[in-house]
């Protein structure tokens, strides 16, 4: 669950704000596209969620929970309740596939045993589990798409936000990542996906939420591109 | 989400980065030339401050043994009385300053003079008890040697009335006090300086290694690494580099130290006879100091490297 309860955020007082008093409500288990022009303000609304910066004005709950009252101490903890797909990857690039996906398991204190229980069946997941001992340079694009959305999945959040993730592949690799997403969200998490693509927004038929300087313009529950270029 | 953070955060701790000690190793390795350049630094700190410990340690040994050593001598006038005599005594010995007094009459005055200057016995031979030139006096030893100059006081103020004079090694003992002092300081402003000049070459080591792995630690950052967690690696990283200075600076010291003991044959000319420090004594106290400052050092100049990293 997600809300936004108007939130403005301004990083410099001489520009004008990068979100203007927005409000909005994700439930959980939906399935959204957050749309919009480079500079509408969907990386501060990424942001926002991650708590990497704070809003200037307004509250973003998540789960009910008022993320601007979390000690930087808690933090974590909060971007443990999310998986993050980005869209140029960020693996590293001397650890295998199941490296990679073990250490996002690792670094929050989870027993080898766990470990070695659960990459393999998230690697499965996302179709990879041929893949598993193979470096990310190995990879083509779209793989190296299904290990990031296999880290981020892998300790069970309840909502996975996706920065950009077919931006770097071709149309048909899109749709296979688009679909995988898909079925993770048939599995009870919440899906936020920031996208330009607008092919793929207009035939998933998916809520759409476009962000126009700041402001949110559209919220389409029909799935239409909210914006014409 | 509150109760679930209390819970992580010990299972975070227990489990630590595993293959930790091999990728510090590797980590050390990568950054060949800056590690060296810090281990060096460690090492030269550490060489200078291991100098003016040993030289501290040694210089606090000799003050504390010849003041130890250190007596006041109370001379009597030629004429005193029985009576005066008695009332000095009597006033020393009450006195709490006072570890012990004797009494040495003017015969046996000069009787240990002449012991002491046997070769040249026969330009004494002429003295006796009739016309001997040396004074009685009371020998007191004081508990503290920096009482020296009260005991001088009570004692003056017999002055006539027995007393001729006091004398004690007052310009020993002040120099050596003094001495004492601009060793300490001299140590300390030494130490402060050579410190931050090693913590500021190891927080630029190990900026580096921050710098190599900043995409390793916004990942760790995304995916709810705690700040701790991150830190650990770096952590260890610098207190390993500050504990290989410190180990080998150590070694150098040790040899070079023993190496001098050995050319002098412990007979260094002192002004003044007093024994140095025992070379083990000095050794135990200076690897203890040598490995706590080496890690403190390094753990230091890797928090401070990483604090700005971490601000995700």
């Amino acid at each position: 669950m997600i809300e936004f309860k108007n939130v403005t955020k301004g990083y410099d007082k001489n520009k004008s704000d990068a979100l203007k008093n927005v409000s909005l409500f994700i439930d959980k288990g939906e399935f959204v596209f957050l749309v919009g022009r480079s500079g509408a303000g969907k990386s501060t609304f990424i942001k926002l969620l991650l708590r990497e910066i704070e809003a200037t004005e307004g509250s973003v709950y998540i789960n009910n929970f008022n993320v601007a009252k979390l000690s930087k101490k808690e933090i974590p903890f909060l971007r443990r309740k999310m998986g993050i797909v980005f869209q140029d990857f960020r693996l590293l690039e001397n650890k295998s596939v199941y490296e990679n996906v073990a250490y996002a398991m690792e670094i929050i204190g989870k027993s080898e045993k766990q470990i070695q229980k659960r990459v393999p069946l998230a690697l499965d997941m996302v179709g990879l589990s041929h893949r598993m001992n193979h470096y990310p340079h190995e990879l083509s694009g779209g793989e190296q798409q299904r290990v990031v959305i296999a880290r981020a999945i892998i300790n069970n959040p309840s909502i996975l936000i996706c920065d950009e993730p077919t931006g770097n592949l071709d149309p048909e690799t899109s749709y296979e990542i688009i679909s995988i997403l898909e079925e993770i969200n048939r599995r009870g998490t919440t899906v936020v996906v920031v996208t330009h693509d607008r092919e793929i927004v207009d035939t998933m038929k998916k809520r759409v939420l476009t962000l126009e300087d700041g402001i949110l313009k559209v919220d389409d529950a029909t799935g239409r591109y909210g914006y014409e270029v | 989400m509150r109760q679930v953070g209390t819970a992580m955060k010990f299972s975070s701790i227990k489990t630590m980065p595993r293959n930790v000690v091999r990728d510090t190793m590797k980590s050390i390795e990568r950054n060949n030339l800056m590690s060296a350049a810090s281990v060096l630094s460690v090492i030269a700190a550490l060489i200078i401050l291991g100098i003016f410990l040993i030289l501290t340690i040694n210089v606090q040994e000799v003050t504390k043994d010849v003041e130890s050593k250190l007596e006041l001598k109370i001379f009597l006038q030629s004429d005193f009385t029985d009576t005066q005599k008695e009332t000095i005594q009597q006033a020393l010995k009450k006195s709490d300053l006072i570890e012990n007094v004797t009494f040495e009459s003017a015969e046996e005055a000069l009787e240990k003079f002449t012991v002491s200057l046997e070769d040249y016995a026969p330009l004494l031979s002429g003295y006796n008890s009739e016309n001997n030139p040396m004074p009685a006096s009371f020998v007191v030893r004081v508990t503290d040697p920096n009482d020296m100059e009260e005991v001088q006081t009570l004692a003056m103020s017999f002055k006539n009335q027995g007393v001729e004079y006091v004398r004690y090694g007052q310009e020993y003992v002040e120099a050596l006090v003094n001495f004492n002092k601009f060793t300490n300081t001299l140590s300390i402003v030494v130490l402060v300086v050579l410190s931050m000049i090693s913590i500021f070459i190891i927080y630029n080591t190990i900026k580096l290694t921050v710098f190599a792995r900043r995409r390793e630690i916004g990942i760790m950052k995304y995916v709810g690494a705690t700040n701790a967690y991150i830190r650990a690696p770096f952590i260890l990283e610098g207190t390993v580099l500050g504990l290989m200075g410190a180990i080998v600076a150590f070694l150098i010291i040790r040899i070079t130290y023993y190496y001098i003991l050995g050319l002098v044959g412990g007979n260094l000319f002192l002004p003044v006879d007093a024994t140095l420090a025992s070379p083990d004594a000095v050794m135990g106290q200076l690897i203890f100091f040598f490995l706590i400052y080496g890690g403190f050092i390094g753990a230091v100049g890797s928090i401070f490297a990483i604090r700005k990293f971490l601000d995700v």
